[in-house]
């Protein structure tokens, strides 16, 4: 789900019939013997810019130094993913190397026997320059399944320019600040926060950032390992919610409004300064960069932890994010690892966090951030108290769902804190 | 399903008067003459229809059964399904308030497609059936919406619809910024900003429709009534309204059908997740999300059970107490109807 898009959703639609008459002319399946020609597919979500170049470049290079492959790239819209993922998996038609972002929806895909271990394939350079901690997300029942490229901490993205005009002089840290924060923009006739409803992640992002702060680490734990909603925190950072929305901090129309597709979408009325703030992960600068009129980073873009909540049992410095990353098809040749632990170099990863404007999986390549806006993250990031997965990425794509589901239904006014439990709860029926 | 096919059989059966049409009238004084050809008929029709049934088996009734069993599982879609559940995804959707909504839109969306389309498009017709200057270019206009591609629609009016979008901006530079609204966000609003969507996009072809009908009415007919004095008003009324009503049936068919169908605009202009929210959600949206979106397959197969069983029965009443006088009606003729 969450990450990269732009350019006019017509323009994705094409390029989407596209890639379905490309999937029809014949995907290799790649099984052959490391000494012949081997043939692989790469999904990846990046549809334009620095990441398309990114990794095109990247191939191109792999395959340079591996005359006998030959990588097909497909690049694929990414909302569109999972749901494509999921079919060409099924129909055993799958990519040999493809995104994966760890939690529940990796472990559907190993549930079914569809994604190779690759635990004792790692090069000892990239676990090294990758410390074990990173490599969570994609480690079931203590085997890896994926190769992180990035790490993708959220929190409160916002322009200086505009938060200097309504008056504010420094980000707030409190939910009391940041109300008086939301009055001052509103006060200056500037649309407080910007938020892509209408696909329905960025919305429950909300709520599970309010869960982090109102949630102990142990209660978060516990619902993260058996889907246990009963402890009277995941109302309260319900109501919580509630009681901001009530104070309409976000962009109207929200609903409807997408987060990444154009300049009408939340990161694109950031990135020219129609609202002054979004709730989103370490990709944001790369995005908004793409939708600014330039198409340059948005030089004023700043960001701030998510805001303490009074009498919230979570650690302020608690974050919550994901990890972008990379998969192998289960059988794959062996120039599928080989291709993933090419991109987990320091140089291939110092490129990938320059090309996609994020930070690096790999610590050593860490020092080529430069942006402001991601330095802040990096040094909140290297003194969290602990970071916890997106939910949604955690439960996987069905109760995931069904808790995005419900938390847009709450914030568009439909429904209550309670009904988003009892949404999971009726998701679990259905898988 | 039984019923797809005969009416196949039907429909391939009925093609014959017409291709030996000459020869109809002997053939029924002297029927043994036609036995002998039997052979060669059946042959023939084996030959013709043999590939487009076997087409219709594999990809209409084969997926049909398959939905159906793996509608009794819970499956993530990956291998063979082994978790029999009966029934319970049935309970399951029949108790799931988000698709006894989505049912309930697509109720609205029948009666009030009817509601909406209906008169306009026979007052359409009608002005169109006179002789006014610029005819034909209205007759393309009206009709161009209909040719337009369900995608362009509805990221057209998606675009134009948005709070900062062109609609609202229009209303401010009107001086009527009192009336801008959110007209796809507001979920009390959003439905019926799909009903006027819906209504632009496929009024013009129940116009045509319509026009055919008209122009398939007798003039003999209005000039008589024109002889006896009837006004304009009445002749319509009496006239070329009921003579239309074959055309009205069919038309409101076609109608309850597509709305009861209906996924891609709402799907195109609320996107995967917020149709439910907004209030637009159908039963072929549900089960997208909850069947593929959500990775539930075997769910997802009941739901499409469901949608197809709610349908047929729709769609078998309605030809069973609507459309029944047409197909034996005074109107058509029974040319080759009465086996039915």
């Amino acid at each position: 789900m969450h990450h990269k898009v732009k350019g006019s959703a017509l323009v994705a639609l094409g390029a989407s019939v596209a890639l379905v008459l490309a999937g029809c002319s014949g995907a290799p399946s790649a099984t052959v013997t490391s000494s012949g020609p081997v043939t692989m597919t790469f999904w990846h979500n990046s549809t334009t810019g620095d990441g398309l170049k990114y990794w095109q470049d990247t191939v191109a290079a792999f395959e340079k130094e591996n005359p006998n492959v030959t990588i097909n790239i497909q690049a694929i819209q990414n909302e569109d993913m999972d749901g494509k993922l999921q079919t060409a998996l099924n129909s055993n038609d799958g990519p040999t190397i493809f995104m994966a972002r760890g939690g529940g929806k990796l472990a559907d895909v190993v549930a079914a026997d569809k994604v190779m271990d690759i635990t004792s394939q790692i090069s000892p350079d990239v676990k090294s320059a990758y410390g074990t901690g990173i490599f969570s997300a994609f480690t079931i029942d203590g085997k890896i399944y994926g190769m992180p490229t990035s790490v993708l901490p959220g929190g409160i993205y916002y322009s200086k320019d505009l938060f200097k005009q309504a008056g504010i002089d420094t980000p707030p840290t409190t939910f009391d600040e940041l109300n008086t924060a939301v009055t001052k923009l509103k006060a200056a006739g500037i649309a407080p926060i910007a938020l892509g409803g209408k696909d329905a992640w960025p919305a429950a992002h909300w709520y599970y950032f309010m869960a982090l702060r109102d949630c102990s680490k142990d209660v978060m734990n516990t619902a993260a390992a058996k889907k246990d909603f009963s402890d009277p925190c995941w109302v309260k950072a319900g109501e919580d919610l509630k009681a901001f929305s009530d104070t309409t901090p976000f962009n109207t129309g929200f609903l409807t409004t997408s987060a990444q597709q154009g300049a009408g979408s939340s990161a694109g009325m950031l990135a020219n300064h129609k609202a002054a703030m979004e709730l989103m992960g370490a990709w944001d600068p790369g995005v908004i960069a793409d939708l600014t009129p330039d198409k340059k980073a948005l030089p004023d873009l700043g960001w701030f932890p998510f805001p303490s909540t009074a009498s919230g049992a979570g650690d302020p410095t608690a974050m919550m994010g994901g990890s972008d990353g990379f998969a192998c098809l289960k059988n794959a040749p062996a120039a599928c690892v080989q291709f993933l632990n090419f991109i987990a170099s320091k140089a291939n990863q110092e490129a990938y966090a320059t090309a996609f404007k994020t930070l690096p999986a790999s610590q050593q390549a860490q020092s080529v951030v430069t942006d402001p806006a991601l330095k802040d993250v990096l040094a909140s990031y290297n003194k969290a108290a602990y970071v916890m997965l997106w939910l949604d990425t955690m439960y996987g794509q069905n109760v995931g769902n069904a808790l995005n589901g419900g938390v847009v239904n709450m914030l568009a006014g439909k429904g209550s804190p309670a009904d988003i439990v009892s949404a999971v709860k009726t998701a679990a029926a259905k898988g | 399903m039984s019923e797809s096919a005969e009416a196949l059989a039907i429909r391939s059966a009925g093609s014959q008067p017409a291709r030996d049409g000459a020869t109809t009238a002997s053939s029924r004084a002297g029927r043994p003459g036609r036995r002998k050809a039997d052979w060669r008929q059946r042959l023939e029709i084996t030959l013709l229809s043999g590939p487009a049934i076997l087409i219709f088996l594999t990809f209409v009734i084969f997926p049909v059964f398959m939905a159906a069993y793996y509608g009794f599982f819970k499956w993530k879609g990956f291998g063979v399904p082994t978790n029999f559940v009966g029934l319970q995804n049935y309970l399951t959707i029949f108790t799931d308030k988000n698709f006894l909504d989505a049912l309930k839109h697509n109720g609205f969306i029948v009666v009030a497609s009817l509601i909406m389309q209906g008169p306009a498009a026979i007052a359409f017709a009608l002005l169109l059936n006179q002789n006014i200057r610029g005819r034909s270019i209205i007759r393309v206009l009206i009709f161009v919406p209909y040719v337009i591609s369900e995608v362009i629609v509805g990221t057209g009016w998606g675009l134009m619809l948005q709070y900062q979008g062109a609609v609202n901006t229009l209303l401010t530079h009107m001086g009527l910024s009192a009336f801008r609204v959110d007209w796809i966000a507001d979920p009390n609003i959003a439905i019926w900003s799909l009903m006027v969507i819906i209504s632009w996009k496929y009024i013009g072809f129940a116009v045509i429709l319509m026009l055919a009908g008209m122009q398939s009415i007798p003039d003999e007919l209005y000039e008589a009534a024109a002889i006896d004095g009837a006004s304009y008003w009445k002749i319509q009324r009496w006239i070329t309204l009921p003579l239309l009503g074959p055309t009205i049936r069919v038309w409101a068919f076609l109608s309850i059908i597509g709305s009861m169908q209906l996924f891609d605009l709402v799907y195109i202009i609320w996107g995967q997740y917020v149709s439910s929210t907004a209030g637009t959600s159908t039963m072929a949206t549900y089960m997208v999300r909850e069947g593929r979106l959500a990775g539930n397959y075997g769910f997802g197969n009941a739901v499409g059970v469901a949608i197809f069983v709610i349908s047929l029965l729709i769609a078998l009443t309605y030809q069973r107490f609507v459309l029944r006088r047409d197909t034996e009606g005074a109107l058509t003729g029974d040319g080759g109807r009465k086996r039915k």
